[in-house]
């Protein structure tokens, strides 16, 4: 009807976590973009920067993500930290031809859980750059281990050859879509990490309760 | 990650529920309350006062003999200039706000006394003489338009629809020569009138007393959403909603990045400035002060005013004075999206000629083709416009924000605070001129695209473009006052070095 709107039932925001350099910026062009912006063009994130897309979780429904990519340099972690509460979900990416990234996958949900209370955050682990084969340091054994003994699912991605970038999101936002719909996650006040969307002629009950009060309180 | 955070932080981020219940109210009250807002400026932000306007350039044919104009409105005082951008600016949108309910005859009245603009009654016994000469092409469009029934709002906007069509009945070198008053009108109406933007026309009036611009801007676009998902609205409307395009280019999301650096800056602010006494205080405060000055946004000279800066200038000049800041990132997104802007502006002008012929030729067969093409470009530009402004407003956002960001937890550089705060004074100066001249260059291409379109359909466009580009530079101004106490911090941490 109006094509050139944006319309979603739901918005969620998510997170996207990982040391410096295990390519959360370039995960985040490729698949709000479609692009691999390169090495030339890879200035290390300055505090956190945003992106969003629309993904459709069934035919004709569709969720707006607000994605929130957080700067990995130590430097910048009190202003990373201040986004974790209105997160509803979270990437938490390394890099499986760094070790050390891998290392520090629990110190990330740790800070992460710290930070986020009284709320949740449904996080995935994002093993990236997996078209460096033959530079593998993390084997998917053991990345698949960390993953079920921290409750997330955990999936393989290449920003470059644009593997397994569409599935991840959209596996996330389905995952949190199931949880908002049986009850598990509702939409609070005060909390930015679900919200309604706006869709055309349909007058939701929930829309139409709050919309009229916001109006005539003087 | 697994390095414990340093504990510079003296103190933890704040927490802000409970501000949007009280920001709803504020914004369900404001209707009623509007009027009172003039008073309550913030007496911080320094703007510069409205200057005497330049004659723009005659570019167009002129007008037929017969159209007489009482006053010439371009000799009023001209609002494209940045001059009257900004405070001014705000206090007369909550005016016409405050009005409404009085009866929209006072608003004309009142915007025609300040600008010398004939009544509506001479305007209309104008337009009826002008029509008469049938060598005028626009008065005789124009009169199609002066039935007051094809005008969609019915009683008092009717003098509306007279004003507008007189203007656009006396033809077009009045029009591209009296952009500025007719943009005047336009401002004054545009909050009685719902057009456009409906969610944003009133953020105007909001910013005085809510604390986030941000919040405000969310509100309203998330109410703007929320109209056009449900209403059925015009073919312009569709294409061009600065509220929406502004957040699609994520100003929103970097304003409240910037809010936030700049709240949580205040707060450690308040800090030092309780834990210091005596002499050590008031030398702080000495230097804060100085620092608060930079914040001040001076006024420009004249001469300054018309130059038109080339391409490679701006970018020039905005490269130079960013790298006085001493900083690892770079303007790059604000230079390519006005380069791009003023790109597409300079094709659709090389394109005019031919255009022109063209609509010539139709006009003598009396084809509708070539009214079609028009309006369908009319509107394109319009959209354009809105687009570019958000985005250029959008991306200086942005290069705020990351800016703040690496003030606070960049590296130390041998630069003070101060001049810091004088390079982004001239920087927003700078980007306010532009988005200013942006919007010169896009209605010209609207009245020159628009010639044939009737006055209620042109004039709302030109309107819109003017409007957002002003609201563009105060959120841009506002953007900046928030770095204020970042540079704060930067000062007492330049301080404490010393003193080490």
């Amino acid at each position: 009807l109006l094509p050139h709107l944006p319309q979603y039932v739901l918005s969620f925001r998510l997170i996207v976590l990982g040391d410096s350099t295990v390519g959360k910026s370039c995960l985040l062009h490729r698949f709000t973009e479609g692009r691999f912006p390169g090495p030339l063009h890879s200035d290390p994130t300055v505090g956190v920067d945003f992106f969003s897309r629309l993904v459709e979780i069934e035919p004709g429904k569709r969720v707006k993500l607000q994605l929130w990519d957080t700067a990995g340099q130590e430097r910048f972690r009190s202003i990373t930290r201040s986004y974790y509460r209105n997160s509803v979900g979270g990437l938490l990416v390394f890099d499986i031809t760094n070790r050390r990234s891998f290392e520090h996958v629990k110190d990330w949900l740790e800070e992460a859980k710290m930070h986020v209370q009284p709320f949740q955050i449904v996080f995935m682990l994002v093993g990236h750059k997996c078209d460096l084969v033959s530079q593998r340091e993390v084997t998917r054994e053991e990345a698949e281990k960390l993953s079920s003994d921290c409750g997330m699912k955990y999936i393989e991605t290449s920003a470059k050859d644009a593997t397994n970038v569409e599935e991840s999101f959209t596996i996330l936002t389905r995952d949190i879509y199931e949880l908002v719909k049986n009850g598990e996650i509702s939409i609070q006040d005060g909390w930015e990490g679900v919200k309604s969307g706006f869709v055309p002629n349909v007058v939701h009950s929930s829309e139409e309760a709050v919309k009229p009060r916001r109006q005539c309180i003087c | 990650m697994s390095e414990e955070d340093s504990g510079e932080n003296l103190k933890e981020e704040t927490s802000y529920e409970g501000e949007n219940e009280q920001k709803m109210e504020e914004l369900g009250c404001s209707e009623s309350s509007e009027g009172k807002e003039q008073e309550t400026v913030p007496v911080t932000r320094k703007r510069p006062e409205p200057k005497p306007p330049s004659q723009p350039a005659a570019t167009e044919k002129p007008a037929a003999e017969t159209v007489k104009v009482s006053d010439p409105p371009a000799v009023q005082t001209g609002w494209g200039y940045w001059g009257s951008w900004g405070k001014s600016l705000l206090s007369t949108a909550s005016a016409t706000v405050a009005t409404v309910g009085q009866g929209i005859s006072n608003v004309i009245e009142k915007a025609e006394t300040t600008l010398g603009i004939p009544s509506p009654s001479e305007i209309s016994s104008e337009s009826k003489d002008s029509t008469g000469g049938s060598e005028n092409p626009a008065a005789s469009n124009a009169d199609a338009a002066d039935d007051g029934s094809s005008f969609p709002i019915a009683g008092a906007l009717e003098v509306l629809s007279t004003i507008s069509t007189a203007v656009q009945s006396t033809g077009k070198s009045v029009i591209s020569g009296g952009l500025d008053a007719l943009e005047f009108i336009g401002k004054k109406t545009m909050d009685v009138i719902a057009e456009g933007d409906p969610g944003f026309k009133k953020t105007k009036g909001l910013m005085n007393r809510t604390s986030t611009l941000s919040q405000v801007l969310r509100e309203a676009k998330e109410k703007e959403e929320q109209q056009t998902a449900t209403e059925v609205t015009m073919a312009t409307e569709k294409k061009a909603h600065y509220g929406l395009l502004f957040d699609e280019f994520q100003g929103l999301s970097h304003l409240e990045a910037l809010e936030m650096l700049s709240r949580e800056s205040e707060s450690k602010v308040k800090v030092v400035l309780n834990a210091l006494s005596g002499e050590e205080l008031d030398t702080l405060k000495e230097e804060m002060e100085q620092l608060k000055e930079a914040f001040s946004l001076p006024e420009f000279f004249e001469e300054e005013e018309e130059e038109k800066k080339g391409d490679e200038e701006f970018t020039k000049e905005v490269t130079e004075l960013f790298s006085e800041l001493h900083i690892s990132s770079k303007p790059d997104k604000v230079i390519s999206v006005r380069t791009s802007a003023h790109e597409w502006v300079a094709q659709f002008n090389s394109s005019l000629p031919e255009e022109e012929k063209e609509s010539e030729e139709n006009q003598e067969v009396g084809s509708r083709d070539g009214d079609q093409d028009a309006k369908k470009s009319v509107e394109d530009i319009h959209a354009f416009a809105i687009r570019s402004l958000a985005e250029l407003t959008a991306c200086s956002i942005e290069m705020f924000h990351k800016t703040a960001a690496l003030f606070l937890y960049g590296q130390k550089q041998e630069v003070t605070a101060t001049d810091r705060a004088k390079s982004l004074s001239q920087l927003t100066i700078m980007l306010c001129k532009e988005l200013s001249a942006f919007s010169k260059e896009f209605t010209t291409c609207l009245t020159t695209a628009g010639v044939k379109e009737k006055a209620d359909v042109l004039n709302p466009l030109i309107t819109g473009v003017f409007l957002e580009a002003s609201n563009s530079a105060s959120y841009i101004q506002d953007a900046f006052q928030l770095l204020l106490p970042v540079l704060q911090i930067s000062l007492i941490e330049a301080r404490t070095e010393l003193s080490q």
